[in-house]
């Protein structure tokens, strides 16, 4: 909201005018200041002039010649503007004279006439959109004098960011009110000086809906002259970014902003059977409002009516049918209350967000609804003329009654801490309007204008606010003791074994389309995919079931973007629509981790790096995981799954429970994310993975030397040499200290067998082998082998 | 020019007369020796000169084959000075061999010199995202303080994320337009993507008893698209303390300490009365500008002000606390929630959110 000082100085002396000091006060108060404009006059030697007479140009129909004087005697200036006559009190800008900061005004000679200075339109001096004419000074200013003296400037205009809860800090006085509050001094309200004269108006109103309409007040003036504001009242709107339209909207607006409570003044005599009901529309029904917009109104749309139908929308904006014009002569002054919820709704569903809308939806004070409509009604019929009829409506939908809350000092104490007292409260609280009575428990009752305060907490804010957030110590509260669990502790180790890796940690979005997921063949039905309801885009508008779209579209944008390696990693959630184990209300929502890895992987040399990512890498990324992890009873199997190679992807079980599969991405997936050569990818359970496991039992290295062999076996090419190599370990027994695959291949010259060579290294504990240890052993492991089928190179 | 070893060679020869005593032949030779031995400057120089000083034909060498023939009264005396002579001159040569190997090795190291300013070989070095690291970091300020860490779901009841937060029915952020709700479950028990972290203070509350102090890191979404300063899909750090003592002066001095431990130890916080529906009173924290000295004009972080918004924060409201079954008269307790992409920001200096979830390695890969 837009505050200028010399406006607000109307209702509070303050203490300082320093633009830093009254920040500081506004922030301090939670009126947070967003930024602040300095508004200089934009010109230099204007003075004000009386116009003498005027007489017509010889050569030119468009202008006049015009003497003025400026308290040296009659000067001759044209000019082109014809909303004046003589004995009118102008702007004179002299030769000399500076305008728009920049034109120097000098002595002209305007179809042989000469002209010596110019009579200045608001526009032309920036204080206002009318260059229609010039600017007629109002009231009876000095001949001679400065025009500054007689303009609000230069002035500063707050630009105020308020809270919802503050609807009562949505007016000038509003501010004074709170700023008389923080520096502990006085402010005003506007005087109403109202004359009435005999007689009620003869428009009815009716409110129907007594929830959505608090209260509903309206007066009528007659005998109104429309036309422009006042010059004093159009300046103050053109600084807080109103555009003037006329004397009666002006003073709608302004008492808006001067007090907080939004007005509208209807057309009298456009007011069908003169009747106003305030009902909800009816499906069907539209309304043309005062932006020329034909609205089509919805039930909850909460609408005023005429006998012709809707002529208004409640609390957002009025009806083009009942507007004020120019030929307007009966003014029907309306200040009605609405239910924020109301207006809220109404306002976002219609797009119209109004400087009205956003002071209903935080909660306007019914009871300020006919001081406001006094106060405007007053204005208006000083302004034009019009007579003020005695008997108004108000109609009371809803009473409000102020609040009534009790606050002992000790619960004050409790939240913010010692040396709050009866008397500190009392007084911090009365500063801000309410009624303060006994002690222990103080009595406070709350001013209407405070809907947010209703409870004790409500009341200690208040406190704490004027008190002031600044005068408050910094303490550390002495209970906690708390830290890592073990599962947060091997998340860490998780993302060091990834990142030691050369693995780059990944962030996505988890929106992903049907169509990301086709290209991974998942085999899950449309029904188990979670859809937001209201996607930021239609074509995203599920929820990831998988890790892989998003790291897939991570490695085709680095690659895109010059990249020639990739290895990213993601942690993060994927959604299924299938109640949660934690918590069956919830869809399920289990935490991944994934990775996915294109092109060089290791140590790089100066000759390039020599191992491309693929399937093995990906395993030996998954070892060194669970190696890092302490993982142990880990099973692999040779599986597929959706978007995965099929001959080249394993499944992980964990403690015989499946968590994943690693491997490499069927090049059909890769090619539909547009990534050429072999991806290592892998997605994994997290919360197995982090498992707390068992401490481990330490072994003692073995001080006693080894005996080495190597066995060399042909086996079918299909067989997993973890089947062999489980065999073997099984006869061999705690003796085998190592055991280490140093060669597989497949040759034709094997008969298209696979040869696997094995080196083992056996140590005792407790003694120094010796081959006749060994012998038996080697000789069990090998018939080990062989009962799995394998057979016994070189033998 | 003849090599020094040559004349050593020579002076030992031609200073040999053909019958001499062989004390005084021996006491020459160790008085030589040194000066012959330090002034050899090669492992073959040296090989020659061993056997110069101690082979058969130099002095020590006639020494020891006239040996047989000298008296026997003799034989004691010069048997003695023999070995005494050549332990002598095989510790100088011994000492002189070891320097001239230490030499000789420092040649060779030389030799194979490497450019040290080439990073020739590379260990894979991957990273953290910015985003984790500034969670972990800002984590572990707070599991310093004796915090502990939870976290909850993201698809998340309106329950949870709104009513158990004080929040209204009425209240604009339920709006479409502000929050992603999901298919399923029944329209009575909405089920939509949490809008900050706040909903896991209730799910804790619920599952522990007093004193809580935790911080919930995690994902937010917003119905917000993608710009400089928006993501759907957002970071946050939630803080929640409850116990039968908290006051206002405690929230005050822990997000100082953070700020401190964050941002550096110069630093200072303020906090200006705001409002949010789950605490009262509520305020902004705003910290000190660790980038200029406080109001620079134009300052890339503060914009001149001096200060940096920084977070929402407050005392927990009543309402919260009654709404999990906590009793208002007993406990009080502070919250806070700070966006985890404004902290980065704001430290490093990003100038858009969109390189958080581009996934750039070459952005990734500074931090
Ligand atoms: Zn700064």
């Amino acid at each position: 909201m837009l505050v200028p000082l010399l406006w607000l100085q109307e209702f509070i002396d303050l203490p300082t005018t320093d633009v830093g000091e009254l920040s500081y006060a506004l922030d301090m108060l939670g009126l947070t200041v967003e930024s602040v404009e300095t508004i200089r006059p934009e010109w230099s030697d204007v003075l004000v002039g009386k116009v003498l007479e005027i007489a017509p140009h010889p050569d030119a129909d468009k202008i006049r010649i015009c003497q003025v004087d400026t308290g040296s005697g009659p000067t001759q200036i044209i000019c082109g503007a014809w909303n004046f006559e003589a004995g009118a009190m102008v702007p004179v800008a002299a030769p000399g004279a500076i305008l728009s900061g920049e034109l120097e005004i000098g002595r002209r000679d305007i179809r042989g006439v000469e002209s010596n200075g110019m009579i200045c339109s608001e526009r032309e001096l920036g204080l206002g959109d009318d260059h229609a004419g010039i600017l007629v000074l109002d009231g009876d200013p000095e001949i001679g004098t400065p025009l500054g003296d007689h303009v609000e400037l230069p002035d500063l205009v707050f630009d105020l960011d308020i809270t919802p809860n503050r609807p009562d800090a949505m007016s000038i006085v509003g501010v004074a009110r709170d700023l008389a509050a923080h520096f502990g001094i006085e402010h005003h309200v506007p005087e109403i000086q109202m004359s009435t004269v005999g007689g009620s108006t003869e428009i009815v109103v009716r409110v129907d809906d007594p929830v959505g309409c608090r209260r509903f007040t309206a007066r009528e003036i007659r005998g109104v002259t429309v036309g422009p504001s006042p010059f004093n009242i159009r300046h103050r709107l053109h600084k807080i970014g109103i555009r003037s339209i006329s004397n009666v909207v002006d003073v709608t607006n302004y008492v808006m902003f001067e007090l907080g409570h939004p007005l509208h003044a209807f057309d009298a005599d456009s007011i069908a059977g003169a009747r106003l009901v305030v009902k909800r529309a009816s499906e069907g029904e539209t309304l043309l409002t005062l932006d020329d917009e034909e609205r089509a109104l919805t039930p909850e749309d909460l609408i005023i009516y005429d006998d012709e139908g809707p002529t208004s929308m409640s609390g957002t904006m009025g009806g083009a049918r009942s507007e004020v014009s120019e030929t307007t002569r009966r003014v029907l002054m309306e200040a009605a209350s609405w239910d924020p919820p109301t207006i809220m709704y109404m306002s976002r569903r219609h797009d119209l967000r109004s400087e009205a809308s956003t002071r209903f939806e935080r909660g306007v004070d019914p009871n300020l609804a006919d001081i406001a409509n006094q106060r405007a009604s007053a204005m208006v019929a000083a302004l034009t003329g019009g007579e003020i009829l005695d008997g108004a409506v108000d109609v009371i939908g809803t009473p409000t009654v102020p609040a009534v809350v009790d606050l002992r000092s000790s619960d004050v104490e409790r939240l913010l801490g010692p040396g709050f007292t009866v008397d500190s409260v009392s007084a911090i609280l009365t500063r801000l309007g309410m009624q303060v009575e006994g002690s222990e428990p103080m009595v406070v009752t709350v001013p209407t204008y405070r809907p947010d305060v209703t409870r004790p907490a409500d009341l200690i804010e208040e406190v704490a606010r004027i008190h002031g957030f600044d005068n408050f110590e910094a303490t550390l509260p002495s209970g906690p003791s708390g830290g890592l669990t073990p599962e947060q502790q091997r998340q860490r180790i998780l993302q060091s074994a990834l990142t030691g890796a050369g693995l780059h940690q990944a962030v996505n979005l988890p929106f992903v389309g049907v169509e990301d997921l086709a290209h991974l063949r998942s085999e899950l039905a449309e029904s188990q995919l979670l859809t937001v309801k209201n996607p930021l885009r239609d074509e995203e508008s599920k929820l990831r079931p998988t890790m892989l779209p998003g790291l897939l579209d991570a490695i085709r944008y680095n690659l895109s973007h010059g990249a020639g390696s990739v290895g990213l990693f993601e942690i993060g959630k994927v959604f299924f629509s299938v109640p949660d184990e934690d918590d069956p209300r919830l869809p399920a929502q289990p935490d991944r981790v994934a990775w996915a890895v294109v092109g060089d992987v290791g140590t790089e040399t100066l000759g390039g790096a020599f191992i491309k990512a693929d399937g093995a890498v990906s395993l030996a990324l998954w070892f060194r995981l669970a190696r890092s992890l302490g993982l142990r009873d880990i099973e692999i199997r040779s599986s597929s799954a959706p978007g995965f190679h099929p001959g080249r992807t394993a499944e992980v079980l964990l403690a015989g429970v499946p968590v994943g599969h690693v491997g490499e991405l069927s090049p059909r997936t890769g090619r539909a994310f547009e990534i050429a050569g072999r991806v290592a990818v892998a997605e994994l359970d997290l919360a197995p993975l982090l498992r707390q496991v068992s401490p481990v039992e330490a072994k003692t290295p073995s001080v006693f030397p080894f005996i080495e062999f190597d066995l060399s076996f042909l086996v079918d090419p299909s067989q997993n040499v973890s089947e062999l190599l489980a065999a073997m370990r099984g006869a061999g027994g705690e003796l085998i200290e190592t055991e280490r695959v140093f060669d597989e291949f497949v040759s034709p010259d094997l008969g298209e067998k696979k040869a696997v060579a094995i080196r083992y290294r056996l140590r005792a504990n407790d003694r120094t082998l010796t081959n006749e240890d060994a012998g038996p052993i080697r000789t069990a492991m090998i018939e080990a082998a062989q009962k799995t089928g394998a057979v016994l190179r070189g033998a | 020019m003849s090599s020094p070893n040559e004349q050593v060679r020579i002076q030992g020869r031609s200073n040999l007369p053909s019958v001499v005593d062989p004390i005084s032949a021996l006491d020459q030779a160790i008085s030589r020796a040194p000066a012959a031995v330090a002034a050899v400057d090669s492992l073959d120089g040296l090989a020659t000169l061993e056997s110069s000083l101690l082979g058969k034909e130099s002095p020590v060498g006639e020494v020891r084959r006239r040996m047989a023939t000298l008296d026997p009264l003799d034989k004691p005396r010069v048997g003695s000075r023999l070995n005494e002579a050549a332990e002598i001159i095989n510790q100088l040569l011994t000492a002189r061999r070891a320097e001239l190997e230490d030499e000789d090795e420092g040649r060779r190291l030389l030799e194979e010199s490497i450019d040290v300013t080439l990073e020739s070989v590379t260990f894979p070095t991957g990273s953290l995202h910015l985003i984790q690291q500034t969670i972990d970091e800002a984590v572990d300020i707070f599991v310093g303080l004796g915090y502990r860490v939870a976290s909850g779901p993201e698809a998340e009841l309106a329950w949870y994320n709104f009513d158990a937060l004080n929040t209204p029915r009425t209240h604009p952020s339920r709006l479409e337009s502000d929050t992603m709700y999901l298919d399923w479950g029944d329209p009575e028990d909405e089920v939509l993507l949490r809008t900050h972290t706040s909903p896991v203070q209730a799910r804790w509350m619920e599952r522990h008893e007093p004193p809580v102090y935790i911080v919930v890191p995690g994902r937010t979404y917003r119905t917000d698209t993608v710009d400089a300063t928006h993501l759907p899909v957002f970071h946050q750090i939630e803080g929640l303390a409850v116990d039968t003592d908290i006051k206002f002066s405690d929230l005050k001095g822990t997000l100082l300490h953070f700020a401190r431990e964050f941002f550096g130890p110069q630093s200072k916080v303020r906090m200006r009365p705001h409002f949010f529906p789950f605490t009262e009173p509520s305020a902004e924290l705003d910290v000190s500008c660790f980038a200029c000295d406080g109001g620079e004009p134009g300052c890339r972080v503060c914009g001149g002000s001096g200060w940096v918004e920084l977070l929402g924060c407050g005392m927990v409201d009543p309402n919260v606390l009654e709404a999990v079954g906590y009793d208002p008269a007993q406990l009080t307790g502070f919250a806070f929630g700070v966006g985890v992409e404004r902290l980065a920001m704001v430290r490093h200096g990003i100038d858009t959110v969109k390189h958080f979830i581009d996934n750039d390695v070459r952005f990734l890969e500074q931090f």
